[in-house]
């Protein structure tokens, strides 16, 4: 297995006039739970939809696996799973005939089709509706069924964009179980959220991007040192996030504007 | 503390929301990718005024003769006239135009009261009621302008049938809104509605072979009608034109009975709304099921033949066909029109022509009928994928995959279409020649599998999102409806002249045989075409994750 799961060079995409992403290097190892971090419009989303060849970049190289993605798109997609912004759920067929379709996208037979798509529908909680719609579902089952759809194949590299947002707390629980059962076992997780005490909890690296460029990467003990200037202090992710991307004032709130509400 | 808001009137709210549905349309027009749009929208506009200062003019001299020459009576039509339009306009409106679901005023501090006025306010804001009160106000013009003396019960009158008609017409939608807020409900409803309007063509067979017989049941119904509420305006009106007070108390009275009873079901509807009534069918808790053991994974694979990713998206089509009902009733649609068609125009049917069609003619021609319109929705073949389309992108495949899965498809389904319509041929008027038959089977290939790789080409370069099982709202691509229209009318010419060139040159086969290699051609080029077909999906798949993730 090769050490690195994800490596980006000068990576770019430019819409138009606006830098969406502007040359970033991402280096993120196998077996890492990494979270990518930004605020609203940073450029989160538009990386994972690049890397998981939803959206061609402008400029840069992108490599996965040691695979080019540009050259071997279809390797590298063998071997990645991600829940996309939206999901991209078919929601015209149920839960159990969605996995159905997506594990014979990805190749698998039959028989392995049905089975995991049995054992993720009981895992998942989803079980108990076997005839209900995707689209009659609710945005938490909705989330929970594309998780599943996207570990069906078993990836080696898993992108989850904003994975816990509508999940209840009990199934949030056995998904992060899961996560970490397959980290443990050498998959690479690239997840980002919100919600940065999720990502502080689940995750040993950490890439924040703003406006486009990467300002901080690296383990969180190394971004706590780099703020507080020791190793081992008791910075929260929070505090890290906030004081990274809010040094240049443009992101903190005035609140004395207000003072009618308070 | 924070300041909390002070309590607002009525009328403000009433004006806000009236703001409020005067920018939804400003703001609707000025987006810039929609210019052919407002275009539409205004030369609709023009053209809907039009129509109605016309009828205004129609109206007015209507109402001004049915009382200048004596007949006062007849006014009770020119009632029903507008009774008709206000009520089932609206209907119409419900399944092809885009509304406001004014029901989201709930979260704001609004009472009943005020509630049920802006349901009603909402109701005279539609198309069909500013029209119907254009025309109410020609006829009360034109009554005053023939008998002065009428006016003032025209007046009460007009007033009784304003109030009646939008509580019926907000009532009505109301209820129709309650029975389309399932998607099942919604899906069959539309259908059966384009299932109608297509029977519609067998009125002139059934009138001309029933229409002895319904005659004198259409004479005993017809009096039933006097009790309807335009019958009442009508006969108030005609009475006061001949001064007869208790005719005027009695056809108001009437009104005003029927203004209160639909008064009563709409405030008990707004009542409920007003409650939180919840008519989506989203996510309600289910009893859990017990599920039995898998064991398809055991079963033979009926689709062994194919790739698992061409079987995957075949079978995916397959379920989206059996549960979008429109487009599955729709497809009940061809045959039907194939024995509508040779009911009217050939020779074994009772109203027939003096001049049946012959097999020969009118077999290639009802064959480039199904083509046409079973082709269609292929030139934008993503059009129910929704988000769904990243699937596609995000597995590991070759976009040529999901294009043979989605055309095969098609081809089973055109199968199925014209297996059952050549068997309703059959029926009706008997096959035509061999050499007919076969050259026609031929050219369907020929022009089937030639439009297939312009769909193709169309679904990829002019997506657009449609919403699964709904006309509400939809408008196709513009550019793949004209990339359909220039294809179908290329192929159609080709064929034309081919089929032709039997009958000219006097060789019978001779069409077949080109039909033959013109099939052969179109079905390697549409081989060919699937690898440049994938690499230019992969150069477009932003424009379509874009177009079809709105």
């Amino acid at each position: 297995m090769p050490e690195t799961a994800i490596r980006t060079q000068k990576l770019s995409r430019r819409f138009g006039n606006l830098t969406a992403v502007d040359g970033i290097d991402l280096e993120v190892a196998a077996g890492q739970f990494f979270g990518f971090l930004g605020p609203n419009g940073a450029g989160k989303s538009t990386t994972i939809k690049m890397l998981t060849g939803l959206l061609a970049p402008t400029s840069g190289s992108m490599e996965l696996l040691g695979l080019d993605f540009a050259a071997h798109p279809v390797e590298v997609k063998r071997q990645i799973g991600v829940v996309p912004e939206g999901m991209g759920l078919l929601e015209r067929l149920t839960g159990s005939e969605y996995l159905q379709f997506v594990g014979r996208m990805y190749g698998l037979d039959r028989a392995t089709t049905q089975r995991r798509a049995n054992e993720l529908l009981d895992f998942m909680q989803l079980a108990d509706r076997p005839k209900t719609l995707i689209a009659d579902y609710s945005h938490g089952m909705q989330k929970k069924l594309a998780l599943a759809a996207a570990v069906i194949h078993g990836p080696r590299i898993l992108f989850l964009d904003e994975p816990f947002e509508g999940v209840d707390a009990l199934a949030a629980g056995a998904l992060k179980a899961l996560l970490g059962r397959m980290t443990e076992r050498g998959t690479t997780i690239f997840l980002t959220s919100h919600v940065l005490e999720i990502v502080e909890r689940l995750c040993s690296h950490v890439a924040i991007i703003h406006k486009g460029r990467l300002v901080a990467q690296g383990s969180l003990e190394e971004l706590r040192a780099g703020i507080s200037g020791e190793v081992g202090g008791k910075t929260t992710l929070e505090e890290i996030f906030l004081s990274i991307v809010g040094q240049d004032g443009t992101e903190r709130p005035h609140l004395e504007e207000l003072s009618w509400l308070m | 503390m924070a300041d909390v808001g002070p309590s607002i009137g009525i009328l403000p709210q009433i004006r806000a929301v009236a703001g409020l549905r005067w920018r939804i349309l400003r703001n609707s027009l000025r987006k810039e990718s929609h210019r052919l749009h407002v275009l539409g929208v205004v030369l609709g506009g023009i053209l809907s005024g039009i129509v109605v200062l016309g009828l205004c003019f129609a109206f007015f001299a209507g109402a001004y003769a049915c009382l200048s020459e004596g007949r006062p009576g007849w006014i009770g039509l020119l009632f029903w006239g507008i009774f008709l339009f206000w009520q089932l306009f609206p209907i119409f409106a419900a399944g092809f135009g885009a509304s406001f679901e004014f029901r989201t005023m709930l979260r704001f501090p609004v009472n009943l009261t005020a509630f049920y006025i802006i349901g009603l306010a909402y109701g005279l804001a539609d198309f069909s009621a500013v029209a119907s009160v254009c025309w109410l106000a020609s006829m009360t013009l034109g009554v005053a302008a023939a008998k002065p003396g009428v006016l003032p019960a025209m007046l009460l009158v007009v007033a009784l049938f304003l109030l009646l008609n939008v509580t019926l017409e907000r009532l009505v939608g109301s209820w129709l809104e309650r029975l389309l807020s399932r998607r099942r409900t919604r899906e069959l409803f539309f259908a059966l509605f384009i299932l109608s309007m297509v029977s519609l063509n067998l009125i002139n067979p059934i009138v001309n072979r029933y229409g002895a017989l319904l005659r004198p049941l259409a004479s005993r119904i017809i009096p039933y009608f006097s009790w309807f509420p335009p019958s009442l305006a009508g006969k108030a009106v005609a009475a006061a034109a001949q001064a007869h007070f208790g005719g005027i108390l009695a056809g108001s009275l009437g009104l005003l009975l029927y203004a209160a009873v639909f008064s009563f079901f709409l405030w008990h509807r707004f009542a409920a709304q007003y409650r939180g009534e919840q008519l989506s069918e989203t996510a309600a808790p289910a009893p859990a099921v017990a599920r039995p053991v898998a064991n398809a994974g055991d079963a033979p694979d009926r689709l062994s033949a194919l790739s698992p990713q061409v079987a995957a998206v075949v079978r995916k089509e397959f379920r989206y066909l059996t549960r979008n009902s429109f487009a599955f009733f729709t497809l009940i649609m061809p045959p039907a029109l194939v024995l509508i068609f040779s009911s009217q125009f050939t020779g074994k049917h009772p109203t027939v022509s003096e001049h049946p069609i012959s097999p020969e003619m009118f077999f290639p021609g009802i064959m480039a009928y199904l083509v046409l319109i079973l082709m269609a929705p292929a030139y934008n073949c993503f059009a129910f994928e929704g988000r769904g389309i990243q699937t596609y992108f995000m597995a590991p495949l070759r976009f040529r995959d999901v294009f043979l899965g989605k055309n095969l498809m098609l081809l089973l389904v055109l199968a199925v279409e014209i297996g059952l319509s050549l068997a309703m041929l059959a029926w009706r008027i008997g096959l035509p020649p061999l050499p007919v038959l076969v050259a026609t089977l031929a050219a369907i290939v020929f022009a089937v599998t030639g439009q297939l790789t312009v769909a193709n080409w169309s679904s990829l370069n002019f997506p657009r999102k449609l919403e699964f099982g709904q006309i509400r709202g939809q408008r196709q691509s513009g550019m793949a409806v004209l990339m359909a229209f220039i294809a179908q009318i290329v192929f159609g010419g080709i064929s034309a002249v081919v089929l032709f060139s039997g009958r000219w040159t006097g060789n019978r086969w001779l069409p077949a045989e080109a039909f033959a290699l013109l099939a052969a051609a179109a079905v390697g080029g549409y081989f060919s075409s699937l690898d440049a077909l994938s690499r230019l999906a992969e150069q477009k798949k932003e424009a379509l994750i874009e177009a079809l993730c709105r």
